[in-house]
């Protein structure tokens, strides 16, 4: 449970809003953080902590994209799919991604390892084709280079070619 | 085009700069919130804004001075500012590299807006995705409560700022400023219907300022270096000071450029840019993110300030400008942008949630070859029934990519339907397949 | 029309017709009232504008853009245009993007008929859509066991959701996903849980939200309806009974109309079933020698028992005949039946269902200000800045008043204090207590521990009214003296409060410019009762809210007709009126107007009654509708009294408990099937009027007795009941000048001026003393029983849509208790105490206080046995909902099995 866990961290943040209901996607961001994704008992820990009926809470779970409903992937691998990207190949990447893990979008490998999604631009225009792989971005990605990702988050679960702060 | 120097982009262009406070500080940081909170009025620091005709770099453009002037003076109770960092228009990664790079420049320029405006709490509302943003931030943040910029009591003066990174977890509305707002209250991020405005009924129903990372980054160094420097710079006396453009496409070097609004296209496009990244010429650009009308290369001598663009049947919007080559289809980038929209429309008007999922529909028949000649005809009109009806700008953005390329590439969509038509020719209706939105 | 001079007014042209409209007024609004009617499908005049729908747009002059007039508001000169060329394509456009993805299924469509987009399509809509893409296909839903969702029909409107947020503050109902995708649901798959208000059904523009209890069995054009009142609760609301030809239909409540204005509870919107139920007694009853029912005629029933009550009444006296009558009835059922036990039999001996408490409540407030009702209404709710709640979880039990005291805090920023014996958690449904800024948990039952901390508090904060201070001295500073004799460690000790917390709800109510107290069930059906409201009332006093214009207090009826009861006599206690019975001059009054002398014997009341019979002084007993057998604990002895009368005539509409023993049974009319009127709880006096024909045999009960004195030769007669509605009016003048806005009893200034002369002397150190705390056996729970939103007494459990809704008594403990039993959801636990034992299952209930289990009393049979009796030695009020038990864990036996009672046998 969040709070048994997590007490300082929800009371710093109830400390940052005048009204409880705030919390509310810093909470769910951590709950989906801890389980992976937003389960059922999180929600209505997390009415309980704001004061919210769990109904609240889940409408708006449902509204935020980020917010996983069902357990993903240990990498959910989110490619930028808007026009911006497609001009510079993000078809292509979620070919090589389908090719590479061997599932189609939406999917996760029977290794629960990754999961595959198509996304709306995620604010990186500048550097497509990129994907975003659980809070790093990986940007201008060719065909090698995403299998190096790939083999690396494998091997290791991290992968020092993500993008840091030195854009451009 | 004559060599510019920068002002938002330039400490982090200086090799080895890595956004600290030092270093900040080192570049003159902090000396801009020092000297108003030294004993500047805040009526004066919103004076000096609204003369350097600094206007909103988030789309709208609207005077930044004048925004501010709107919050109630007398108002008894708690007043915010909210830092829009949602940055989740296609075309448009300006914001990201601002708080990426120089998180100090936003925190400065946060801490003098909430002291003109009379706000204690500012929210930084950053786009879920954006975790190394907000951590960069969240860092910043302390380390400038440590050094006493922000805080209780901040220099002495009595001021208190307190400035919160809250993080979306992925609603492009969410950008727009009212549907911020109910976002960061913890709700479902639908747009408010208006009037009454953020500035007398906001965040919490109390009076609060929206403005976007790069208009508050501005802030520090109008502050420093005066308004009249500030509106001598680019098209004075409505486009004033830089912007940074976003360039992406088929560019050689796509990338964030700060230029002078008095910049054209062609100079962003070709001399910074690299010019198109093959041989294939220029075909169409979108000059303001994504909720811009498409351009022709007969536009690209168009100067970058919001008037100009709106003169040539577009705007300026986010500064994301997007370089097409000739060989893109303009029906499956105007499906790209549709699909974009019609995921990201929340809901709440008729017009748009329908409409939007019902052009997506005729635009996917149209591309996979399936189109019907009176498509364009339904395509323009449901076009027509979304723009102007709708409770937040949205309506009228997801229409203009259709709207623009129907108006310069119309031929390219009647193309496809007559091949559509040649297909079809002599087969039963129920033999047509169907498709369906994914 | 005429305006409130105070506020501004404003000139709008609507399609060419200028008018006049207070500021602040919506465009739509306005236009409705020039008689143009803006379509429109999100707006609704009970909830904020959202402006989603974009249906009602209209044309303003000077600005560029269509606006919506459901949210933008009339501004001075303002020139509106609904009906030009370009408004109405804007509509078409809606409807038709509507339309798009709308399944068309109005041919199976519960709403069909009556639907606004049926209607706005007919008004604006060509019959080819162009619209030839896939729809977007959403499977079927229930939203638990009485709602059906077709999401497909859904057209985003959110009034649904915005009704169950903004009125109810239930919070049940989401919008979930995003764009077209969005859909009502509860959450995450889960049954709904929720109030069941049905307000969701009912303010859905079309037929996505469905009732399943009358799912296909109609089209809205077949239907009749009526106009009456509900007979579940004190709250009276206005329904609509819907019925095609004799079958029942729908329940529903019309905007604008009655106390409750289109609001309704899970009882009022799907209870309508409970007269319609098949085990309704059809004939008149005889018991045979064999101890058999036989159905006979009318005539021979009331020949029957005219006879036998004269020859009863020749050999013993009248007082050999006592009679008790629920408060469910009509004030006519009630005024002739008094009338006839006083007039007919000769006796005194009458009490109804009011004595289960709220007699306390009258008692108290006739006693201090001189009146027997609120003296503020829902309107004083509304506008007051300060409402104390105690006592009552009145969420549960007056729903539509909590909706007062909901939209008070809510829109116009009252500050709610609340002392109950619950937690304020909330649940998956919001309850009033997360309004609440002030909650404190009572415990042990010890509300006169709280109510004296709150004068202690006041005494010792200087809230004392300056003018009250100087106008009874002696008034202030005895009670000043007596709560200084209480420590703040023994209100602790027995209430469970907190110094701070007493302290802090003290001061907001005595800050209070308009300060309203609401009383419950657990002050008003305690031992202390009427000490307790006098008590309340002393806060009043106090404070200086007593006379103060938009204060008051009242006391919550949970029944339908309690107020009624008491005002038309029914209760031992008073006369009509309701005049006091000792006193001569009320008596002799009334000996004129019924051209008779009154009964000079004492009268008596449920209580002593029981008791009499018990004794074999009263030989005869006349029972209408109600039931002592099973509203009564073992130990009341209720069959040794009834087993020793030598005659029981029961009028009633089931064969209940107390039924099942009587020698002759009559038939009687729902409130669905008769006309009247009901006194609600605030003393609003509402027509009830017939929408169903009588089930069987059936008669109004007004008209048994009446048909009895006839044969008891001392006929009381009237042509129909409207008759004795003109003489109710003529014996109480003024009685229900019916209409919304009948002003509130003032405070009666001599009678308070009494009080705090003297009168309070005669009972304040009693008042004011705390009983030693009941010490709690070791290890025990507090067992108690409470009502449940869901029913009513035990009637509602015959409506076979409350039972799918809640069709069991489970017993309700916190998860912490639960863990500590070893026990979860569903499993079955035994309770026992000296008095017995019962098997039930558990739910959790995170408003359930450690060491205290409830258990809903409308299913109470299998632990009614471990109940016992107190009688309030000052008003003989029966108290007995709260017990003490052991419970353990029967985890190995699996519920529904073994011991369990069937608690659906009567
Ligand atoms: C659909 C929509 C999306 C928007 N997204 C953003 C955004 O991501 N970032 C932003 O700064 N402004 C965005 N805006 C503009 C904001 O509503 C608002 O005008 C802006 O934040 C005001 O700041 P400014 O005056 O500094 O530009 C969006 C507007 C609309 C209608
Ligand atoms: S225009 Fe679209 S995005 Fe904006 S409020 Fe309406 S439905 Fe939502
Ligand atoms: S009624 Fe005005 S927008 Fe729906």
């Amino acid at each position: 449970m969040l709070r048994a866990k997590y007490q300082n961290v929800i009371d710093d943040l109830l400390s940052r809003y005048p009204v409880k209901q705030s919390a509310l996607l810093p909470l769910l961001n951590l709950a989906q953080k801890e389980e992976g994704y937003v389960s059922q008992a999180a929600m209505k820990e997390i009415a309980g902590i704001l004061d919210l009926t769990p109904p609240q809470v889940f409408e708006t779970v449902t509204f935020y994209t980020m917010l996983s409903l069902k357990p993903i992937g240990k990498f959910h691998v989110q490619v930028c799919r808007s026009l911006m990207c497609a001009l510079v190949g993000a078809d292509n990447l979620l070919g090589w991604l389908q090719k590479h893990l061997g599932i189609g979008v939406g999917q996760t490998t029977q290794d629960k390892m990754f999961t595959l999604s198509a996304v709306e631009c995620l604010g990186s225009c500048g550097t497509g084709p990129m994907f975003q792989i659980n809070d790093d971005y990986y940007e201008r990605l060719t065909e090698e280079k995403v299998g190096r990702i790939l083999e690396d988050l494998r091997q290791t679960g991290d992968c020092a070619m993500k993008s840091g702060p030195f854009l451009l | 085009m004559k060599t510019f120097d920068p002002i938002l982009l330039k400490n982090m262009q200086q090799p080895g700069y890595t956004g600290s406070l030092a270093e900040y500080e080192r570049a003159g940081g902090y000396q801009a919130l020092k000297q108003v909170l030294a004993g500047v009025p805040p009526d004066d620091v919103i004076d000096l804004v609204k003369k350097s005709g600094l206007r909103g770099r988030g789309g709208a453009g609207f005077p930044t001075g004048v925004k501010w002037g709107f919050i109630p003076k007398d108002h008894p109770g708690p007043k915010y500012l909210c830092c829009n960092a949602d940055e989740s228009e296609p075309g448009t990664f300006k914001d990201r590299q601002l708080m990426e790079r120089d998180p100090h420049q936003v925190l400065e320029g946060i801490a003098i807006a909430c002291y003109a405006i009379g706000a204690q709490t500012a929210y930084i509302y950053i786009r879920g995705e954006f975790r190394l943003g907000a951590k960069i931030l969240e860092r910043a943040i302390a380390e400038a409560r440590e050094a006493g910029h922000v805080g209780a009591d901040v220099y002495g003066s009595g001021v208190t700022i307190q400035i919160y990174v809250h993080a979306g977890a992925g609603a492009y509305i969410c950008g727009e400023e009212t549907a911020l707002l109910e976002s960061l209250e913890g709700k479902r991020g639908k747009p408010r219907t208006k009037p009454p405005f953020p500035a007398t009924h906001g965040l919490y129903q109390k009076p609060t300022v929206v403005n976007n990372v790069e208009t508050l980054a501005n802030v520090p160094h109008i502050v420093k270096r005066g308004s009249d420097w500030f509106a001598s710079i680019g098209s004075p006396p409505k486009s004033t000071g830089t912007r940074i453009f976003c360039l992406s496409g088929h560019v050689c070097r796509p990338g964030n450029y700060e230029l002078p609004v008095n910049a054209t296209f062609r100079d962003l496009i070709y001399e910074l840019g690299g010019g198109m990244r093959s041989d294939k010429p220029l075909k169409a650009f979108i000059p303001g993110g994504a909720s811009a009308p498409f351009l022709t290369p007969d536009h690209v001598d168009v100067q970058l300030d919001f008037e100009s663009v709106a003169l040539a049947g577009s705007m300026s919007g986010s500064g994301g400008v997007t370089a097409m080559e000739e060989g893109t289809s303009m029906v499956w980038a105007a499906l790209r942008l549709m699909e974009f929209f019609y995921h990201e429309s929340c809901g709440k008007c008729t017009p748009c949630r329908e409409g939007s999922a019902w052009i997506v529909q005729i635009l996917q028949r149209i591309q996979n070859k399936q189109g019907r000649r009176e498509d364009l005809g339904t395509l323009t009109d449901v076009c027509g029934n979304i723009g102007g009806r709708t409770v937040c700008a949205f309506g009228d953005a997801e229409i203009a990519p259709v709207l623009s390329t129907l108006k310069y590439w119309r031929h390219e969509y009647e193309a496809l339907i007559e091949e559509a038509e040649t297909l079809n020719a002599g087969r039963k209706a129920k033999d047509i397949p169907v498709l369906s939105v994914s | 029309m005429t305006m409130p001079q105070t506020q501004k007014t404003l000139t709008v042209t609507i399609d060419g017709i200028r008018t006049q409209v207070p500021d602040g007024t919506l465009v739509i609004e306005a236009a409705r009232r020039v008689g143009v009617m803006v379509p429109h499908f999100c707006y609704h005049p009970k909830l904020k504008p959202d402006a989603n729908c974009r249906m009602c747009l209209v044309e303003i002059e000077k600005i560029p853009k269509l606006q919506t007039s459901c949210s933008t508001r009339v501004a001075d000169g303002m020139v509106v245009r609904s009906s030009v060329p370009h408004v109405e394509a804007a509509r078409k456009s809606v409807l038709e993007l509507l339309l798009g993805n709308h399944p068309l299924d109005c041919p199976v469509c519960d709403q069909g008929g009556r639907c606004d987009l049926q209607d706005f399509s007919h008004e604006y809509t060509p019959t080819v859509s162009r619209f030839k893409e896939l729809k977007r296909v959403f499977p079927k839903q229930y939203l638990g066991s009485v709602i059906e969702t077709q999401m497909n029909r859904c057209v985003s409107c959110m009034r649904c959701v915005r009704y169950c947020d903004e009125v109810m503050d239930a919070k049940a109902l989401a919008a979930v996903g995003r764009g077209t995708l969005t859909q009502i649901t509860h959450w995450s798959g889960n049954e709904l849980e929720c109030d069941m208000c049905g307000g969701c059904i009912q303010i859905c523009p079309v037929g996505a939200i469905t009732s399943r209890l009358s799912m296909y069995d109609y089209r809205p054009w077949m239907l009749k309806r009526t106009e009456t009142i509900c007979s579940f609760c004190g709250d009276g609301c206005q329904i609509t009974v819907q019925r095609k030809d004799d079958q029942l239909i729908e329940v529903n409540s019309a905007l604008g109309a009655g106390r409750n204005n289109g609001d309704l509870c899970a009882r009022g919107y799907f209870g309508y079933h409970a007269g319609a139920h098949p085990d309704r007694v059809q004939h008149p009853l005889i018991r045979q020698p064999d101890g058999s029912f036989a159905a006979v005629t009318w005539e021979d029933a009331l020949e029957h028992v005219a006879r036998k009550l004269l020859t009863l009444k020749s050999a013993y006296g009248s007082d050999a005949i006592a009679g008790l009558m629920t408060a469910r009835c009509t004030n006519e059922d009630m005024y002739v039946f008094q009338k006839f036990m006083r007039l007919v039999v000769g006796t005194n001996q009458i009490d109804s269902s009011a004595r289960y408490g709220y007699v306390n409540g009258v008692r108290a407030l006739r006693r201090v200000q001189g009146t027997h009702r609120w003296t503020v209404r829902y309107e004083d709710v509304l506008q007051a800045d300060g409402i104390m709640l105690i006592g009552t979880n009145v969420h549960e039990t007056n729903p539509i008043t909590a909706l007062q005291v909901k939209q008070a805090v809510k829109r116009n920023g009252a500050t709610l204090m609340t002392l109950e014996s619950l937690l304020p958690v909330r649940s998956t449904v919001s309850n009033i207590t997360t309004l609440s800024r002030h909650h404190l948990t009572v415990r042990n039952g010890r509300f006169d521990a709280a109510i004296v901390g709150l004068l202690k508090a006041v005494c010792e904060l200087q809230l004392v009214n300056a003018e009250v201070a100087e106008r009874a001295p002696e008034f202030v500073q005895t009670i000043q003296a007596k709560v200084a004799g209480v420590s703040w460690q023994t209100i602790h000790e027995q209430s469970g409060l907190l110094q701070r917390d007493v302290e802090a709800a003290a001061r907001a109510y005595g800050q209070s410019r308009r300060a309203v107290t609401l009383v419950g069930q657990d002050v008003l059906r305690a031992v202390g009762g009427e000490a307790m409201v006098t008590n309340l009332l002393d806060v009043q006093i106090l404070t200086g809210h007593l006379q103060r214009e938009g204060s008051g207090l009242g006391c919550l009826a949970e029944e339908n007709n309690e107020q009624g009861a008491i005002e038309m006599g029914v209760t031992a206690e008073y006369l009509p009126g309701p005049s006091p019975l000792d006193e001569t001059g009320s008596t002799a009054a009334f000996a004129q107007a019924w051209g008779q002398a009154l009964p000079t014997g004492a009268s008596a009341t449920l209580m002593h009654v029981l008791r009499r019979a018990k004794a074999g002084d009263v030989k005869a007993l006349f029972i209408v509708g109600e039931n002592p057998v099973a509203s009564l604990p073992p130990d009341a002895a209720v069959t040794d009294a009834l087993d020793a009368l030598d005659f029981l005539v029961c009028q009633e509409l089931f064969l209940t408990e107390t039924a099942k023993r009587a020698h002759v049974v009559l038939p009687a009319c729902s409130a669905m099937e008769k006309d009247g009127t009901f006194t609600n709880t605030e003393g609003h006096v509402q027509p009830v009027r017939q929408a169903v024909e009588p089930v069987g045999e059936s008669r109004p009960d007004w008209e048994m007795f009446s048909a009895l004195s006839v044969l008891m030769e001392h006929p009381i007669e009237y042509g129909d009941v409207k008759d004795v509605f003109k003489e109710i009016r003529r014996i109480i003048p003024g009685y229900g000048l019916l209409g919304p806005a009948s002003t509130p009893q003032p405070v009666n200034a001599d009678v308070v001026a009494r009080y705090v002369d003297g009168g309070f002397k005669e009972d304040v150190d009693r008042r004011y003393t705390l009983n030693q705390p009941t010490p709690e056996s070791q290890g025990g729970m507090t067992l108690k029983l409470l009502q449940s939103v869901y029913h009513s007494g035990k009637y509602s459990t015959r409506a076979k849509g409350l039972m799918e809704v809640q069709g069991e008594g489970l017993l309700q403990i916190n998860a912490s208790e639960a863990t500590r039993l070893g026990v979860k959801e569903g499993d079955a636990v035994c309770l026992s105490n000296e008095h017995g034992r019962a098997t039930v299952s558990v739910t959790l209930n995170d408003r359930v206080p450690d060491a205290v289990a409830w258990f809903p009393e409308h299913f109470d049979e299998p632990v009614r046995p471990l109940f016992s009796l107190t009688v309030d030695p000052q008003t003989h009020v029966p108290v007995w909902k709260t017990t003490h038990v052991t419970i353990t864990n029967v985890n190995d036996r699996p519920a529904g099995e073994g011991e369990i009672h069937d608690v659906m046998s009567f």
